[in-house]
């Protein structure tokens, strides 16, 4: 298929390499510094088989509620030739009564073999780009370089062409409550939908086109209020865009971490995997526990040798770079001389530990 | 863990259950599937021997009679066999459906419901049925045919006596067909008075069809459903009646029988696999 | 989050227990809170699956939804839960006082008491919202009638949502807020979402500690969540099976009881844990400014009960003028709260200090007597010098108050290294000479602060019928529709 580097794949052992998915693309973003995730998607290697081998699973299990709640609205939505899509379509977008094409780009012919279903996406599309031919194209299969690899990207979102511009169309099961969803589900489906966004403009671009023909504006589908009716938001996802290019640009930049580490390192089950893992250091933030299935390794890791990180990202930004629990206690009760650079923290640090100690002290003798 | 203890208790049942559903819990979450499996089928037996201690016979019959279920369901089928049930729901429809509308429309026009468990395999077992014995039957339940391809389409049922042009499928083909079963219900339902179940189809359809909705919201004027369908359809009937007959052209010199009613799925494999090897990603 | 709290956070991280970040309790509680612990479905945005609830610990009524799907079954719990909600509130009034009348000699009432709502979390906040939002248009009258009480339950729940978002207000708490606005924990605020954790590092049970008690409430299995949302995994190897077993039986009591004891045993643990929190918070002293944040939330009370025959249930959206007048509102209680909880509590006061707009020491100097008398008439002006430490961060001609005392006023004339020099300017009686006590003398410890309770006034806004054209025009009037009654709830 594609070449990978050799170096990353023999991190894997023995094992296929994983693929990503828009999540675990669009969670790349989210912990850009952290080498040891950056290392372990990039070399494909199973993080949730790795977390679970080392006593710390990922707590990401999903409710069959939610699964089957999710199935039925998007089966909903797409029924009778997108019939309640193009309602939908027509009523806040005055999509034009010919534009009705669907085409099915999940299986082909039977078969579902992802380059069969990509190459069909990508004729289609070219096909779409050029004389302005179809209308909905439901599954695409795209594709995104990821350091230096190719990943398969299977979305669950439909391709929408208009007016010589394609949108990506994401269908999700969260209500929208007069005009007003969750915010973190929003957030999250259009960090998802960015990635839909960068890797159809690829697709543009390869195929000789301008990649703006592939809008920045995706249309979210929910069930609106409390009932199955469906509605559309458009959401502007310019921003998650730029995030993701920049991380994606930096994501290249492995072969750095890995000149660094041992040679024959290996993310393998065995006695030895705790080992591989800590020879990779992680950039631990309670945001990880979001995203990454190494989240909970990686807190125990911080706690235990009191990262001030572990406590959450502001909490380190407060210390102004003192990175351990005791160095900041230290500094704060004046038993650690500070450096020049963390002058200014430590001084902050000592007013802190003067001023809550006098207060606590003047509350206590008020009360006595 | 002894699998058949004595008489134990209730409390020491529940206890069991509960001990049992937080290590089934624990399994699922450390990623063990078959210790999870196992666990549960512990789980059900301890509940099922709750049951038996607690509920006596009783329970048990309450709950989980097989032959109470199965007699209660057909009642309310009916006696059709399921894939009669369809014939009829697709003949009325005229054009490709999916299961669910095909049950939809069977529930609302039909006496009796379509068991939806059985729609799963129907097509498989018309496929086998046709291929063991060729033309046995007056009429198979097929597959629609996709216009590039040939190949069977997703998730939609046909009849065999249908023309080929109707059962395959191109791009357009699902708003057409959409349209073309809408002014079909709607005739059918204009010559009677529409139950609230027809009624409430017709809405599915009238919400979804610019100028369909005439009345009051949840409310359906047969005859103008029809006519708004019919003014959409107007739009897109020539280009999808152009690409269909095309493909019924291409379908007729290239496919055998059993390909014309099930599709061309080992062909269409192949050959789109070896067209594409070659000039594929690379020669761009 | 400022270097204070996080240094509280340190501290805890480093000795495995909780540290304080209040000494004295910034929220009212009543004597009979009604606690409620909601549950609802997964993937579903209100779909009700369970709630407990009561105003003691060892009086708790579960309500459970055996079909959540099923929308008969849905509006038979909302009514449920409106007959036990409903009645809390109407028997939670007191007495009623009788104020002074009005400008314009109208009667005017205020309750003796009035219904505090405590949830385990924010989702649980949120949940009632929802749950408001989705019953208070509800018709009970036609096709799609339902229970008189619907209704009703869902606007008080809109109303309690609306006052939860007011700065200061204890009609309805979140525990989660309210615990972590006392203590800080040495885990991040991510993890303090979590009751049980929360707790766990404040009061944890016998032979834990912070660390060990908070990671046992992380075990989904060992340690329910406490909602509104479910485990998955009990969703799927518990709930699934027994709402499926329900639906088999045909409404099978017996299917039934095994429904409600597999929720049971979801939400009994967090119903201890909200009556746990409750004791741990009653346990620290009322702040001084408390009762009369109360007395707001009893006149609000008053008011929305007072009129509530004669109001609509509440619009979907805000109107623009109203919308305006309530963010006026909102911002101005967030500034009256901030201040008042830091002339309650030194340890809050600490932070002000920290941050440079309070400041604190002894009295170094003090000229008691003297006098401004370039004005036509002499004015009181006594100067005070306070040796302080603090990162003073005021300008000279800065009003400031005596944390103490807010009367005491005074004028800052200078700021050095060492120390600043105060102009007494008022907060001493009427005469040339002090009240006695009211001027620090040398020695005395104080603290000066430019926070003040009300800083600006309310602002005036149009009337509805004069919303200006930029914000629309006038809004027609808000008269629910059928269309709001009939909406799905599916």
């Amino acid at each position: 298929m594609t070449e990978t580097a050799p170096d990353l794949d023999r991190l894997r052992g023995d094992a296929p390499p994983r693929n990503h998915d828009a999540r675990t693309i669009a969670a790349l973003t989210a912990n850009p510094g952290c080498a040891r995730r950056g290392l372990m998607d990039a070399a494909g290697v199973d993080k949730d088989a790795v977390a679970r081998h080392l006593g710390f699973p990922a707590p990401f299990g999903q409710s069959q509620f939610a699964i089957t709640r999710g199935n039925a609205f998007e089966a909903q939505v797409k029924a009778d030739g997108c019939a309640e899509l193009l309602t939908l379509l027509r009523e806040r977008l005055g999509l034009d009564v010919a534009e009705v094409a669907y085409d099915d780009l999940e299986v082909v012919a039977g078969n579902e073999g992802r380059e069969l279903r990509h190459t069909r996406t990508r004729r289609l599309l070219a096909r779409a780009l050029e004389t302005g031919e179809g209308t909905l194209f439901d599954h695409p299969l795209l594709r995104l370089e990821i350091a230096g690899r190719l990943a398969y990207l299977e979305p669950d979102v439909i391709a929408f062409q208009v007016r010589g511009r394609l949108h990506v169309i994401e269908i999700k099961s969260f209500a929208v409550v007069d005009g007003q969803a969750e915010p973190e589900q929003v957030a999250a489906a259009a960090r998802q939908s960015a990635v839909y966004v960068l890797a159809l403009r690829r697709l543009a671009a390869e195929l000789g086109h301008d990649p703006g023909r592939v809008s920045h504006e995706v249309f979210l589908v929910c069930p609106e209020n409390f009932s199955n009716r469906p509605t559309a938001t458009p959401l502007d996802v310019r921003p998650q865009l730029a995030v993701l290019e920049r991380q994606l640009a930096r994501l290249t930049r492995v072969d750095a971490i890995l000149e660094a580490l041992p040679g024959d390192l290996v993310f393998e089950p065995g006695d030895a995997l705790a080992e591989s893992v800590r020879a990779v250091e992680a950039r631990y933030a309670p945001e990880c526990m979001a995203g990454c299935e190494m989240a909970l390794f990686c807190r125990d890791e911080a706690r235990a040798c009191g990262a001030t990180g572990a406590l959450g990202r502001s909490i380190r930004d407060d210390l102004g770079g003192v990175d351990t629990i005791a160095t900041a206690l230290a500094l704060a009760d004046g038993s650690l001389h500070p450096s020049d650079d963390l002058a200014e923290t430590a001084a902050q640090l000592r007013a802190a530990a003067r001023l809550r100690d006098e207060a606590l002290l003047a509350a206590r003798g008020g009360a006595a | 863990m002894p699998r058949s203890p004595g008489v134990p208790t209730p409390d020491a049942l529940e206890a069991r259950i509960a001990e049992l559903r937080a290590a089934v819990r624990r399994a699922v979450a450390a990623g063990d599937r078959r210790a999870a499996r196992d666990l549960r089928a512990d789980l059900r037996l301890a509940e099922r021997q709750w049951d038996e201690a607690v509920l006596g016979d009783a329970g048990t019959g309450n709950t989980t009679s097989p032959g109470g279920q199965d007699a209660r369901e057909s009642e309310a089928r009916g006696l059709l066999p399921v894939r009669e049930q369809v014939h009829q729901a697709l003949t009325l429809l005229g054009a490709p459906a999916a299961p669910k509308l095909i049950g939809s429309v069977y529930a609302a026009f039909f006496p009796g419901e379509i068991a939806g468990s059985r729609l799963t395999s129907l097509r498989r077992d018309e496929e086998r049925s046709f291929r063991t014995a060729p033309y046995a039957r007056p009429y198979y339940l097929c597959a629609a045919l996709t216009a590039d391809l040939l190949a069977p389409a997703r998730g939609l049922l046909t009849v065999s006596t249908w023309p080929l042009e109707q059962r395959i499928v191109g791009p357009l083909s699902p708003r057409t067909d959409f349209l073309t079963s809408a002014v079909r219900l709607a005739e059918h339902a204009g010559r009677g008075t529409p139950s609230p179940d027809v009624r409430r189809l017709l809405w599915r359809f009238a919400s979804n069809i610019p100028g369909a909705v005439t009345g009051t919201v949840g409310t359906v004027e047969p005859a103008d459903l029809a006519e708004a369908a019919r003014a959409e359809l107007q739009v897109h009937r020539e280009p999808d009646r152009r690409l269909r007959a095309s493909a019924a052209g291409r379908a007729r010199t290239r496919l055998d029988d059993a390909e014309r009613l099930f599709g061309s799925r080992l062909r269409a494999l192949h050959e789109s696999g070896g067209r594409r090897a070659a000039p594929g990603e690379r020669g761009r | 989050m400022s270097v204070l709290s996080s240094l509280a956070r340190l501290r805890a991280a480093s000795t495995g227990a909780a540290e304080p970040l209040a000494t004295v309790r910034h929220c009212h509680l009543v004597d009979a809170p009604l606690v409620l612990v909601p549950l609802k479905l997964s993937g579903e945005a209100a779909a009700p699956l369970a709630v407990m609830l009561g105003a003691a610990p060892d009086d708790a009524t579960l309500l459970v939804v055996p079909q959540p799907r099923n929308r008969d079954l849905r509006f038979a719990f909302a009514a449920d839960l409106a007959k036990l909600v409903l009645n809390h509130i109407e028997t939670s009034h007191g007495s009623v006082e009788e104020l002074p009348p009005g400008k314009e000699g109208e009667e005017r009432i205020r309750y003796g008491n009035a219904p505090q709502l405590l949830v385990p979390n924010r989702g649980g906040v949120a949940f009632l919202r929802l749950l408001g939002r989705s019953t208070r248009f509800r018709g009970t009258e036609g096709p799609y009638a339902v229970d008189p009480a619907v209704p009703v339950l869902g606007r008080w729940l809109t109303w309690f949502a609306e006052r939860h978002d007011h700065p200061g207000s204890s009609l309805l708490h979140a525990m989660t807020e309210l615990l972590r606005l006392h203590w800080a924990t040495g885990q991040s605020s991510l993890e303090d979402g979590n009751l049980a954790a929360l707790l766990g590092w404040i009061d944890p049970p016998d032979g834990l500690d912070g660390p060990s008690a908070a990671a046992r409430a992380e075990d989904p299995v060992a340690c329910p969540p406490a909602g509104p949302t479910t485990d998955p995994s009990f969703d799927n190897e518990v709930l699934a099976p027994a709402i499926a077993a329900y639906h088999e039986s045909h409404g099978d009591p017996r299917a039934l009881e095994r429904l409600r004891a597999a929720v049971h045993g979801q939400v009994a643990p967090t119903w201890e844990l909200m009556w746990r929190a409750v004791g741990v918070l009653r346990a620290l002293p009322e702040g001084a400014s408390v009762p009369g944040r109360w007395e707001r939330d009893r006149d609000a009370f008053t008011y929305y009960h007072q009129t509530f025959g004669e109001a609509y249930p509440q619009a979907r959206r805000d109107p623009p003028v109203r919308a305006a007048r309530r963010l006026h509102d909102l911002e101005r209680a967030q500034d009256a709260y901030d201040a008042q909880r830091a002339f309650d509590d030194p340890l809050v006061m600490a932070e002000h200090r920290l941050s440079g707009q309070a400041f604190g020491g002894l009295v170094t100097e003090c000229e008691p007597d003297r006098l401004d008398e370039t004005g036509k008439r002499p004015k009181l002006r006594p100067l005070l010098r306070i040796g302080t430490e603090d990162p003073v961060r005021l300008d000279p001609g800065t009003v400031v108050c005596n944390a103490a005392r807010p009367a005491l006023k005074g004028r800052i004339v200078e700021f050095d290294g060492g120390g600043v020099l105060l102009e007494l300017t008022g907060g001493m009686g009427r005469r040339l000479t002090a009240e006695p006590g009211t001027v620090p003398g040398v020695g005395e410890r104080v603290c000066f602060t430019s926070l003040s309770e009300g800083s600006w006034g309310a602002a005036r806004f149009p009337d509805r019928e004069d919303t200006p054209w930029t914000h629309g025009g006038p809004p027609a009037e808000y008269v629910p529709t059928d269309e709001d009654a009939e909406e799905d709830w599916s």
